[in-house]
């Protein structure tokens, strides 16, 4: 699919709508309106949205867990007010307020999300499997982290996967951390899409800082998916900004990363690259920029009252959830 | 009515349902020609779609039932032996049991978990488990333990209509029982317990091959003592009314039960009854259970699980 100045629009609106919504979700935590813990998805915009936008809506979705998905969400068009209310253990949360942060919104085709990593594997296995099973050309977009590609289950997935030629784009979100422990210490090669070829998925890496470098590889393997020719893998090389969990210790093993190292990453920021490119382009102006920034602002402080004044849910829901009639 | 095998009956069970669904599909480790024969012969019927078989990947078996599920598929996962469920525990345990609840009920996770359980075939500590207790444990999870033909057959039917995750274990000693089921279509409702024999002196609470046991052990004492035995079926949902009735007819109470007895589903029938018959009670409410070991091979087998014996003596003692 050929971008139009719209789409590209949309992307730009939709990184700057996840960075906000990170931002938001940072100081409800510090002010103890989000209840558990929150991963910041800063640095890991591009990839999310640039995955995640112009899918179909019944195209399934297993989010990665940093942002605790909000940039596939709000690009999937899924709503941030949702997600913001679950974190604050509102009865208005996509999952009534029961569970504090996972997101699910199956008309947007997510299902669901994880508390354990690398069980996206065997999961997104059975949504391939059933999108396969109900033949209306859907995909199954499966994403984890180079932390999550340690999990034995990728082999089960990811060979099957291809035995069975399910359409599931697997995407990995490399972003050389796993929690404090360096890549260089959890895997012994440099290419997380090895693993891929090694079943014979067709893989290939990219740039996860440049939203149209992505874009353009998930489409492909989106494309490919949709006309029954199996799984694919892109692994896309990130940064993450900030440390594993607000508020715990941003290390490398016990070393802090230095304020140097950060500001060196920093400069690769895919909303002030992307948005330097568009303004070079023409396709935005300053005003326009201005007024998508301003409006992102407006949307989160509107989000964040309609939170804080949401009821908690009544605990009689609990009994009408753990069975179905 | 007909006389019909244990294994016959749950295979008769998965063909009807795949006829009457077509939402409904096995999955797992060579079920097309079928370990134990439950899902023999569906395969020429029902094709290589419906009946899947899949590599040694528990996780995959259980991911692909619950990820499915999601979507509107009944599948039966078939995971061999119970022991090999520990492999997919993440799967069993949390995405199948909590991800309705967790997601506020936005999704349904209508499936089935099959596997064989229990010992008493001398096959060692990784093929021989009961581990009811832990599935009985887990809220979100259904848990159905069939030790006749008919309630095989029934449960089985029920526990595909059921738009929750069931976990099915039936004994591989049983396989070979022979019993009558109806020619017409019926089910059994998952949560009713079935007084198997009726008594008044003791009751005793049993699931599973020990119901078979029990039946066995009644029979031969019922000279001397008038013995109940109440098979639950399904140990979530639990009916404990029937339970609680019979016990305050009889007074005595033992419940028996193949699992590891430290934190058994004996302990929590034993702890149910307390709660609600206490005053009933004329003796202390006994259990039998498998001792607190691995369950060993050879011959060291009938030192650890439970045995007709021990049911015997138990009933003999507390109607003394």
């Amino acid at each position: 699919m050929k971008l139009k100045n719209d789409d590209l629009i949309f992307m730009y609106k939709t990184m700057v709508r996840t960075r906000k919504l990170d931002e938001i979700t940072i100081k409800g935590l510090q002010e103890g309106k989000v209840l558990a813990f929150y991963h910041s998805s800063q640095g890991s915009e591009a990839l999310a949205v640039g995955a995640a936008s112009f899918l179909r809506p019944d195209d399934y979705l297993w989010a990665h867990h940093r942002g605790h998905g909000i940039g596939y969400i709000l690009a999937k068009g899924g709503s941030g007010r949702d997600f913001l209310a679950e974190h604050y253990g509102k009865a208005t949360g996509s999952c009534l307020g029961v569970s504090g942060f996972h997101f699910a919104d199956p008309e947007n085709g997510a299902l669901g999300a994880a508390g354990t990593i690398g069980s996206v594997f065997p999961m997104s296995l059975g949504w391939g499997l059933a999108a396969k099973k109900h033949g209306r050309q859907q995909v199954t977009i499966a994403c984890f982290g180079d932390g999550g590609s340690n999990r034995g289950t990728l082999h089960e997935a990811f060979n099957l996967s291809s035995v069975w030629k399910l359409p599931i784009v697997w995407i990995c979100d490399n972003n050389g951390m796993a929690q404090y422990t360096p890549i260089t210490d959890a895997y012994a090669k440099d290419d997380i899409a090895d693993l891929a070829t090694g079943y014979d998925i067709p893989a290939v890496v990219v740039d996860g800082m440049d939203i149209i470098a992505v874009h353009e590889a998930v489409q492909a393997a989106v494309e490919k998916a949709r006309a029954g020719e199996g799984p694919s893998m892109i692994e896309a090389k990130t940064k993450r900004f900030r440390e594993h969990s607000i508020g715990s210790p941003d290390v490398v093993h016990n070393q802090p990363r230095t304020d140097e190292e950060i500001a060196e990453m920093k400069k690769l920021d895919p909303i002030i690259t992307f948005k330097a490119k568009l303004l070079e382009q023409g396709v935005l102006t300053k005003a326009d920029v201005e007024k998508i920034n301003n409006d992102a602002e407006a949307e989160m402080a509107e989000m964040d009252q309609f939170c804080v004044d949401s009821q908690i849910p009544d605990p009689s829901i609990l009994n009408t959830l753990v069975y179905a009639e | 009515m007909k006389e019909i095998r244990f294994v016959q009956a749950i295979n008769e069970a998965l063909e009807e349902e795949l006829s009457r669904d077509e939402k409904v599909y096995i999955i797992g480790e060579d079920v097309q020609a079928g370990t134990f024969g439950v899902s023999t012969g569906l395969v020429h019927k029902f094709g290589p779609e419906r009946i899947m078989d899949t590599p040694l990947s528990e996780t995959v078996i259980a991911g692909a039932a619950v990820g499915s599920a999601m979507t509107g598929y009944r599948p039966v996962a078939e995971f061999m032996f119970a022991d090999f469920m520990y492999v997919a525990g993440d799967e069993i345990f949390a995405k199948a049991a909590k991800w309705r609840f967790i997601h506020g009920g936005t999704v349904e996770l209508p499936l089935v978990f099959m596997a064989s359980m229990g010992g008493y075939a001398k096959l060692g500590a990784e093929h021989s488990q009961s581990p009811e207790s832990m599935f009985m444990h887990t809220p979100g999870l259904k848990l159905v333990v069939p030790s006749t033909p008919y309630d095989a057959k029934g449960l089985m039917k029920s526990a595909i209509r059921d738009n929750n995750p069931v976990v099915y274990l039936f004994h591989k000693r049983l396989l070979g029982l022979k019993g009558e089921i109806p020619e017409e279509e019926y089910v059994v409702p998952l949560g009713q317990a079935d007084i198997k024999r009726e008594g008044t002196d003791v009751t005793v609470v049993a699931t599973g091959m020990m119901v078979q046991f029990a039946l066995k052990v009644a029979e031969e004492l019922k000279e001397k003592v008038s013995v109940e035995v109440i098979d639950p079926r399904t140990l979530e949902p639990l009916d404990i009314d029937t339970i609680i009735e019979s016990v305050k007819k009889t007074g005595r109470a033992i419940v028996v039960d193949e699992d590891t007895k430290r934190c058994g589903v004996a302990s929590e029938i034993m702890a149910q009854i307390m709660e609600l018959a206490f005053d009933y009670l004329d003796a202390p409410i006994q259990r039998i259970a498998a001792a607190n070991y691995p369950i060993p091979g050879g011959f060291m087998e009938d030192y650890v699980l439970p045995q007709t014996k021990d049911i015997k003596a138990a009933i003999e003692a507390i109607a003394d």
